[in-house]
């Protein structure tokens, strides 16, 4: 028996190896570094520079106060989207089913700079399609890229675009494994379709929405590429900055890694209370 | 055995001897600059046909996290030969101190270090290391639109200060319907509060890096000229391309930036736009004021782990250490010679068919001597942060007066730092 467990750990050996150099080594050294003003050379332990200001730094609040908005609003809405969007994938009624879902499911297949350029020239304040379009229905245009809303509104939009589709796919899975007789059932009592879809699809659809809102909300957590690479670096003025390019920029631009590290560990802490939140609020009433 | 070594001695000569036919030589750069270098490169393999440069063209800030994050990793992916601006290099010595090479060892001696004006070589001092070699400096000009003036009965001469521009702007919109006076990058940068705060001898930090001066008067006027501008929708935004795209489809009047600006205006202007731009000097926030900043300016430095150090020194001496280089690349793409000789060189005092006959360099170059350097400390990047959301936040009317926002980023960028409030 001991000899087959050392057989077994000799096997893993490689990947524990790369596990405890690239992960854990990192995540401990990193623990570390958050409590060094890494300020100038040499470093020296001073967590009045990273903890301490990470109580009092509006810049650090504005990021999470962003996140959060993020969070608050895109999530539900993308989920509700996504379901409302599962539930007409799953109608008897669509024709070229297989296509028609490979096009809602495509936005994730695309590299994150490429469509990020798309958006870039699509809302462009003078020659961009959307303000033109808005122009041209009479409406005012929006400064998608100056005014602070505005900018947040646009992140908002790209993140939904890009991910509606996935979520949609993995509901839609859960749609097809409520079996059908309960729906026959429910037809021959006259229940209408508005009441089906309310207590027969939503309630058993719930762990699967639960599993969806868990990575949506780990997903914002991070969110970062969008910002990045549309509102140019969180624009206008840190508008919208999240978490995950605040750390970036204080990491990567101000070279200021203690810094960097205490707000990574504040980040992991904020999405590993989140996530259990949300499984406890989904979890199994028995 | 013996025959081993022999062979192996022969390999080893017989590749030396290849690597010397041809030496490569790679460099991350951005912007104009990165053509200028393939402008000088006729020139130089005429004089060193065995080095051979390949240019890597990626944008500014590309080119900065990249550099920072291979200096971090130890110098891994680094180039032979990087740009990086002379405000931010003291972020890589005061962080990664053996990233970049010592010239000095390489041939960078007293005298050829003494050809490059101090204000230039400040930076790129690490104690008797000298981590970089001066390119060019960004003397701030106003690029303007001759005819767009001119409809509005506008003359240039008659602008000195930013009331005087601002009077102007709203006359140049009036007569020429469609028009933005100015471009700001104000979703992206502080620039203008740079340049203008910089012109009334006001930076981030004091000129011995020890205090946070943000807060004083020069640095508080420069946001409420921005403010101003904004207000009376004299300024609309645009990043570096967006300018550039603006003064492509005649939608903008004038574009305030270093001179090294200049290589782009020309070079992307449509062809029906020859003969209509012209430059003139900043405006001041004071009347009789410098009307000079410097905003920008790069330097190229060699990686500390590259193979081909010699190499990449022998092209730095030619492009940036001969007047040969320097004039190829302020002719090509505009880019200030910051090599004090090549000031002197007649191509200065030509006038510029593109520029409407103006001899623009002459007025470029006056405004050089009265340039007060600014010290960028490698706490620039935080202080930029800070100013910029501060910006933001003051346009949008987060703020009562610009004092009070300059006053709370002082007091961010003190915290941030651990440095002082100048008083």
């Amino acid at each position: 028996m001991r000899q087959r467990t050392q057989t077994a750990y000799g096997f893993l050996s490689p990947y524990l190896l790369i596990f405890a150099i690239f992960w854990l080594w990192p995540i401990i050294h990193s623990f570390y570094l958050s409590f060094l003003s890494t300020r100038r050379q040499p470093w020296s332990f001073n967590p009045g520079m990273t903890w301490g200001r990470l109580t009092q730094d509006p810049a650090f609040y504005n990021a999470l106060w962003n996140t959060l908005k993020i969070l608050a609003i895109q999530v539900p809405v993308m989920l509700t989207l996504a379901t409302l969007l599962a539930v007409l994938l799953n109608s008897t009624l669509l024709r070229a089913r297989g296509l028609i879902r490979f096009a809602f499911f495509a936005p994730v297949v695309i590299g994150e700079a490429a469509y990020a350029a798309v958006f870039r020239l699509m809302f462009n304040d003078e020659f961009g399609i959307v303000n033109k379009t808005l122009e041209g229905i009479g409406l005012d245009a929006v400064s998608w890229f100056s005014n602070p809303t505005a900018a947040m509104s646009l992140i908002i939009i790209a993140v939904t675009w890009r991910w509606v589709g996935y979520n949609a796919i993995i509901i839609l899975s859960g749609l097809q494994s409520i079996p059908q007789d309960v729906y026959e059932a429910a037809t021959l009592d006259r229940v209408s379709p508005r009441q089906q879809f309310l207590y027969i699809t939503l309630p058993l659809l719930k762990p699967v929405i639960v599993f969806c809102l868990v990575l949506s909300v780990i997903g914002s957590m991070q969110l970062f590429a969008e910002p990045y690479l549309i509102t140019n670096l969180g624009g206008p003025g840190g508008a919208t900055e999240t978490l995950g390019l605040y750390l970036y920029k204080q990491a990567f631009l101000n070279l200021n890694f203690g810094y960097a590290s205490a707000i990574a560990y504040t980040i992991a802490a904020l999405a590993v209370s989140i996530s259990i939140l949300n499984l406890w609020l989904g979890r199994e009433r028995s | 055995m013996r025959h081993t070594t022999v062979c192996a001695a022969l390999v080893l000569l017989a590749s030396t001897g290849i690597a010397r036919a041809e030496t490569e030589v790679k460099v991350w750069s951005w912007g104009s600059a990165a053509p200028a270098l393939e402008a000088t490169l006729e020139g130089f393999n005429a004089l060193h046909p065995d080095i051979k440069l390949t240019v890597d063209k990626l944008g500014y800030s590309d080119v900065k996290s990249r550099v920072l994050a291979a200096c971090a990793a130890g110098g891994t992916g680094l180039p032979d030969l990087f740009q990086f601006q002379n405000t931010e290099m003291e972020l890589i010595t005061a962080q990664f101190p053996d990233c970049a090479a010592d010239l000095v060892p390489l041939g960078f001696d007293a005298d050829q270090q003494a050809a490059f004006p101090e204000f230039k070589m400040f930076a790129l001092r690490q104690g008797d290391r000298v981590v970089g070699m001066p390119w060019d400096s960004g003397p701030v000009v106003m690029f303007y639109r001759r005819d767009f003036y001119e409809k509005a009965g506008v003359d240039v001469a008659s602008i000195e200060t930013w009331d005087d521009f601002q009077e102007a702007g709203k006359a140049v919109q009036a007569a020429n319907p469609g028009v933005t006076m100015i471009n700001d990058n104000l979703n992206g940068g502080a620039e203008f509060v740079r340049m203008i705060g910089e012109e009334q001898g006001c930076g981030y930090f004091s000129s011995d890096g020890e205090s946070i001066t943000v807060s004083q008067p020069g640095c508080v006027a420069a946001l409420e000229v921005v403010k101003s501008l904004k207000d009376q929708k004299l300024m609309t935004a645009a990043d570096f391309n967006g300018k550039l795209q603006n003064n492509g489809a005649g939608v903008v009047a004038t574009q305030m930036s270093g001179a090294w600006f200049e290589g782009s205006v020309r070079n992307n202007a449509p062809e029906d736009q020859h003969g209509k731009w012209g430059i003139m000097a900043m405006p001041s926030v004071t009347a009789g004021g410098s009307r000079a900043a410097n905003f920008g300016g790069s330097l190229l430095a060699i990686n500390n782990n590259s193979r081909v150090k010699e190499a990449a020194f022998t092209y730095l001496s030619y492009a940036l250490g001969s007047n040969e280089g320097q004039i190829t690349m302020l002719r090509e793409q505009g880019l200030v010679p910051s090599l004090i000789s090549a000031l002197d060189d007649p191509y200065v005092s030509e006038p510029s068919e593109f520029w409407g006959g103006q001899k623009i360099w002459e007025l470029v170059l006056g405004r050089l001597e009265k340039i007060a350097p600014i010290n960028g400390t490698e706490y620039f990047s935080d202080a930029d942060q800070v100013v910029i959301a501060n910006q933001t936040a003051y346009l949008a009317g987060g703020f009562d007066s610009a004092q009070a926002a300059m006053d709370d980023a002082a007091k961010q960028i003190s915290f941030a730092t651990g440095l002082p409030i100048a008083e």
